[in-house]
C-alpha cells in the first residue's frame, strides 16, 4: 500500500513539474514600469503601458506591421478607399468577415460607430485627436451594411492623420453589446472597461491587480492566433531590480534597463538585448520672442554649432539614442536625416560676432528635475551642454525643476530657453510638423513664439497632402527650412532599451511603442 | 496564569468600568481631532506647491482646453477655501473624493493598495517583535559579555543600514547569487493570484486552500519583511536590553532570586512583566510607523503598497489621494496608540485609576 502510494506520488510529481514546464513556456512574463497605467479602456487610456496593453486586447481597422509606420495594413477592415465628397472626405472601410470579439459574437459595423461615437463622448485624454484632429464628430461614422463603414471628416483635416489615428487605442473596436450591458448612468460602460476586455485582440484580460500585474490570457475567439497562451505584464519601477529580475529568471522580458545593465546583459549568452525605436526627440527649445537674443536666427544657427552632439550621444546617452537634427523623427514619413552641424566653437562664436554678440552672452536653461528620453536625467544633458556652450562663449544658468513645473512655465512662453522631450500624438509626420512649426496650433512653434508664414503653410500642406510622395516632399522643404531657421536644438532621438531571456523569440517593437505579443514565443 | 504567590495585589479583573470607559470616549474623541488635524495640514501644505496639477496630470502634449476642462471637472478653479470645505463636506458623507490620476474613487484605491501594506507590516512586525526582543532580553542577562556584544552589533548594523542598501545587497546575495528567494512581487509569475478577498496574497490563498500559492507567497514575504523590520528589530532589542536592565537591578528582583525563584520565572514574570510597558509604548510606535506604508521597501521589492501608491501621487499632485493616504494612516496611527494606551493602562493599575 505504502509503496503503491509513493509510486503514485512521485508521478504526481513528475506529471506536476511537465505541467509547471510546459505552463512557463506558454506564459511570458514581461516586466517593466506600468506604473503609469490607469485604465485598459481603450477609448481612455492615453498611457503608454496602457496602450502597449490595449493594443492586443483590442483591433484596429488599419494598422501598421513590424517596425514600419509608414505603410497602412489590413487590420480589421479588409480594404478602405479615400475620397473627396463636397465639403468632406469620405473614407469607407470595407470589415472582414468572421472576425470575432472574445465574447464570441461576430465584429460588425454597429460596433465600429459605436466605439468611435464612444471615444468622443467619453471625452478621454486621448478624444482630441478624434475631435481636433481628424474633426470627426458624432454622427460622423455611420454603418452602411453590416461590413461598410462610412466616416466623414471636414476637407479641413488630414485624412492621413486620421487613418494613422486608427492604428492608436483609441481606434480599437469594442463589443458594443457587451459593453452597453455594463454601462452605468451614460459612461458607455467606461467604468467596467478600466478593469475588462471587450475585443477582438489576440488577448483578453483576466485581471489586473494595480500596482503589480496585469494578466492577459490568449482570446479563444481571435482571428489572430497568438503562439503564446499567457501573458502577464509585471510592474517594477527599479531599474535594477529589474535587471535582477531578469537574470534570476523571474521575468523573460525587462523594459526600460539601464545603460550599464543593458551592456552587462549583452555580454551574457543566456540573454539578448535589443534598443528599439522611439518616436521621441529630446530638444531644446529657444524662445524667439521680440528683444531675445534668440529673435535673431544667426544666434539660433550658433546654438546649433555649439552643442557637441557627438559627445552627447555616445558619453552620456551611451548609445540609449541616436543622433537626429530634423524635426520629423526617424520612422515616420518625412524623416530627414541631414545632419549639417557638427560641433564648431569657433563658427559659432563667428555667428554671434555677426548677430552683434562678440562676447557672447548668458541665459537661462529651463529644464526638469526628472528623466530626459533614454533614462537620462536632463540635469545631466543640460550640465553637458552648458559646457560645450561655454567654450563658445555662451553663458547657460542651468534652472532644474520639477517637469510640470517647467511646463507651466514653458506653456506659458516665460522660459528662454527650454530642455525637454516631446513625442508626436499618432505616428504620422503631422504629429510633430503641425506641433513644431504651424504657430497657429498653441503648441511648440507657439511655446517658442516662432511665428513663421513658410513654416505653418508648410505644414498645413503637409497635413492635408494625401498622396505619399508629394507628402514627403513637402515635409522635406519643412525639415529643411526648421533645420536652418527654427527655434530648435534637436538633440537625439532616444531608444528604448530591452533585455530578453535568449528563449524569447518575435519580439519587434515599432516606434510607436506597440508590440504585436501574438508574434512572441518562447523556446522550451 | 497560575503562579506561587503575586508580587503586587492584582485586583480583579474589571471589563469597562465608568473611569475607564469615559477614558476610552474622551480618547476617541482625540482620535476624530487629530484626524481633522491631519486633513488641515495637509491640504494647506499642499496648496504651497507651485505646481499645477492639471499639467502635472495631462503632461506636456496636453492642449490648453483639456486643462481647462479639467479643472473644472475636479474643482481646481475654485478658491482654496471652497476647495476644502467642499471636500470635509463630502468627506463628511464618508466620500473620500476622486484621484486626479487614476480617476477612480480614492476609497477604491485605498482598499486595493492598503492591504497590501498591511500583510507586509504584520509579517515585518512579527519578525521585529520574534528577533528584537528575545535579543535584548539576551542582551541583558549577560550585559557586556559576547551576547551583548554580539547584539549591540548586529542592532547596529539593523538600525543604521538603509533600507535601499540592504533591500538590495540582500537581493543580489540570496536570490541573485543563492537563488533561494525570490527578488520581486507578491507571487511568482507563473502562479495564478487567488481570488481577491482580503487583498493579502498569504490569506487569500490560504482561504482558498491554495498551498502553493501559499507558500510561494510566504517565500515572496521573507525579504522585505525582514528589511523593513529590521530597523524595527534594532530598537526594540535596544529597549529591551535597556529596561530590562533597569528592572533586573531592582530590589523585587533580587529578593524573588533570594526566595529561590526559577530563573526563569524570575526573567519572565518578574522582570519582563514590569519591563513590558516601556516596550509596549515602542511596539505601538513601530507599528504605526509600518502600517504608514514603506517607499522604499516597497519600490525595490516592486509591493504594490500605499507607500508607492502615495509617492506616486504626491508627485503628480493629486491631492485627494494623497489626502486619502493621510487620512487612513492618521487614522491607523491613533488607533493603534490608542490601542496601546488601552493595553498599558490594563497592564498598569496605576494608569487605570488616575
Amino acid at each position: 500500500m505504502w509503496r503503491k502510494f509513493q509510486r503514485l506520488a512521485s508521478l504526481g510529481i513528475v506529471l506536476g513539474a511537465l505541467a509547471v514546464a510546459q505552463d512557463r513556456t506558454s506564459t511570458l512574463i514581461y516586466g517593466g514600469d506600468w506604473s503609469d497605467l490607469i485604465t485598459l479602456d481603450p477609448q481612455v487610456a492615453y498611457e503608454f503601458s496602457g496602450g502597449l496593453i490595449t493594443d492586443n486586447l483590442y483591433e484596429t481597422l488599419v494598422k501598421f506591421e513590424g517596425a514600419d509606420l509608414s505603410t497602412l495594413r489590413p487590420g480589421l477592415a479588409e480594404s478602405w478607399k479615400v475620397e473627396r465628397g463636397g465639403d468632406s472626405w469620405v473614407i469607407t472601410f470595407k470589415l472582414r468577415r468572421g472576425s470575432k470579439f472574445s465574447t464570441g459574437r461576430e465584429v460588425t459595423a454597429k460596433d465600429v460607430v459605436f466605439s468611435f461615437d464612444r471615444a468622443i463622448q467619453l471625452k478621454g485624454p486621448s478624444s482630441f485627436l478624434f475631435t481636433d484632429i481628424a474633426q470627426l464628430k458624432v454622427g460622423g461614422t455611420r454603418a452602411v451594411d453590416p461590413y461598410t463603414v462610412e466616416v466623414r471628416i471636414p476637407k479641413t483635416a488630414s485624412p492621413g492623420s486620421f487613418l494613422s489615428i486608427l492604428t492608436f487605442n483609441i481606434g480599437g473596436i469594442v463589443d458594443s453589446e457587451e459593453v452597453q450591458k455594463h454601462a452605468k448612468g451614460g459612461d458607455f460602460g467606461k467604468e467596467w472597461l478600466t478593469n475588462n476586455s471587450a475585443g477582438s485582440g489576440p488577448f483578453r484580460l483576466v485581471r489586473w491587480d494595480r500596482g503589480s500585474q496585469v494578466l492577459l490570457e490568449a482570446n479563444p475567439n481571435a482571428r489572430l492566433k497568438p503562439k503564446l497562451q499567457r501573458i502577464i505584464m509585471r510592474e517594477i519601477k527599479e531599474p535594477t531590480v529589474l535587471r535582477t529580475a531578469l537574470e534570476s529568471g523571474e521575468i523573460d522580458i525587462a523594459e526600460g534597463l539601464t545603460p550599464e545593465a543593458l551592456k552587462a546583459i549583452a555580454a551574457n549568452p543566456r540573454f539578448k538585448t535589443l534598443k528599439a525605436d522611439s518616436l521621441r526627440l529630446n530638444y531644446m527649445g529657444m524662445n524667439v520672442k521680440p528683444g531675445s537674443p534668440f529673435a535673431n536666427p544667426k544666434v539660433r544657427e550658433a546654438m546649433r554649432w555649439a552643442v557637441n552632439q557627438d559627445e552627447l550621444v555616445s558619453g552620456l546617452v551611451q548609445g540609449n539614442g541616436v543622433k537626429i537634427q530634423t524635426i520629423i523623427p526617424k520612422g515616420l514619413l518625412g524623416y530627414n536625416n541631414a545632419l549639417p552641424y557638427k560641433y564648431d566653437p569657433a563658427r559659432a562664436k563667428k555667428l554671434l560676432a555677426e548677430a552683434g554678440y562678440p562676447n557672447g552672452f548668458e541665459f537661462e536653461l529651463l529644464t526638469s528635475t526628472g528623466l530626459c528620453g533614454g533614462g537620462i536625467p536632463c540635469q545631466d544633458i543640460a550640465t553637458k551642454i552648458q559646457s560645450d556652450l561655454a567654450k563658445a562663449g555662451i553663458k547657460a544658468n542651468i534652472k532644474a525643476i520639477a517637469n510640470a513645473e517647467a511646463l507651466k512655465i514653458y506653456r506659458a512662453q516665460s522660459h528662454q530657453v527650454y530642455l525637454g522631450g516631446w513625442s508626436p500624438d499618432f505616428p504620422d509626420p503631422d504629429g510633430n510638423a503641425t506641433p513644431l512649426a504651424d504657430f497657429t496650433a498653441k503648441s511648440l512653434a507657439w511655446r517658442n513664439v516662432w511665428d513663421d508664414a513658410t513654416a505653418s503653410k508648410l505644414a498645413n500642406q503637409g497635413s492635408l497632402e494625401t498622396d505619399p510622395s508629394k507628402r514627403a516632399a513637402l515635409y522635406k522643404l519643412l525639415t529643411d527650412y526648421a533645420l536652418k531657421s527654427g527655434p530648435y536644438v534637436i538633440l537625439y532621438q532616444p531608444s528604448i532599451p530591452l533585455g530578453f531571456s535568449a528563449k524569447v523569440e518575435g519580439y519587434v517593437r515599432n516606434a510607436q511603442g506597440q508590440v504585436r505579443f501574438e508574434n512572441i514565443s518562447k523556446l522550451p | 496564569m497560575s503562579g506561587r504567590g503575586k508580587d503586587f495585589p492584582v485586583p480583579a479583573p474589571e471589563t469597562l468600568n465608568p473611569i475607564m470607559l469615559s477614558y476610552i470616549v474622551r480618547r476617541l474623541f482625540f482620535v476624530l481631532f487629530v484626524v481633522w488635524g491631519v486633513t488641515f495640514a495637509t491640504f494647506f501644505i499642499a496648496q504651497v506647491v507651485p505646481v499645477d496639477p492639471a499639467i502635472a496630470a495631462l503632461g506636456e502634449n496636453a492642449r490648453e482646453e483639456q486643462l481647462q476642462e479639467f479643472r473644472e471637472r475636479y474643482g481646481l478653479n475654485k478658491s482654496k477655501l471652497e476647495q476644502y470645505l467642499i471636500y470635509m463636506g463630502r468627506l463628511l458623507s464618508g466620500d473620500l473624493g476622486q484621484s486626479l490620476r487614476t480617476g477612480r474613487a480614492v476609497a477604491e484605491d485605498l482598499r486595493e493598495f492598503f492591504p497590501a501594506t498591511l500583510e507586509l507590516s504584520l509579517v515585518a512586525f512579527a519578525l521585529a517583535v520574534l528577533l528584537g526582543i528575545p535579543a535584548g532580553i539576551l542582551a541583558s542577562l549577560f550585559p557586556n559579555r559576547a551576547p551583548d556584544v554580539a547584539v549591540r552589533i548586529l542592532a547596529l548594523l539593523g538600525g543604521a543600514t538603509p533600507v535601499f542598501f540592504s533591500a538590495v545587497l540582500l537581493q543580489y546575495l540570496l536570490a541573485q547569487r543563492l537563488d533561494l528567494l525570490p527578488v520581486q512581487g507578491r507571487l511568482d509569475g507563473f502562479l495564478f493570484p487567488p481570488p481577491r478577498v482580503t487583498g493579502m496574497m498569504s490569506l487569500d490563498a490560504l482561504l482558498a486552500r491554495d498551498w502553493t500559492v501559499f507558500l510561494d507567497s510566504l517565500e515572496h514575504l521573507i525579504l522585505p519583511a525582514f528589511v523593513l523590520g529590521m530597523f524595527s528589530a534594532a530598537i526594540l532589542a535596544r529597549m529591551t536590553r535597556a529596561t530590562m536592565l533597569e528592572v533586573l537591578a531592582q530590589d523585587y528582583i533580587r529578593t524573588a532570586r533570594a526566595k529561590g525563584a526559577v530563573a526563569s520565572s524570575v526573567i519572565f514574570r518578574h522582570a519582563l512583566k514590569n519591563a513590558s510597558l516601556p516596550i509596549l509604548t515602542l511596539l505601538g510606535s513601530l507599528l504605526g510607523g509600518l502600517l504608514s506604508g514603506a517607499v522604499l521597501t516597497e519600490t525595490i521589492f516592486s509591493w504594490p503598497g500605499i507607500g508607492r501608491y502615495v509617492t506616486q501621487s504626491a508627485t503628480s499632485l493629486d491631492f485627494p489621494a494623497v489626502m486619502g493616504v493621510t487620512l487612513l494612516v492618521g487614522l491607523v496611527y491613533a488607533l493603534v496608540n490608542l490601542v496601546t494606551d488601552l493595553l498599558y493602562a490594563f497592564l498598569d493599575p496605576r494608569i487605570r485609576y488616575t
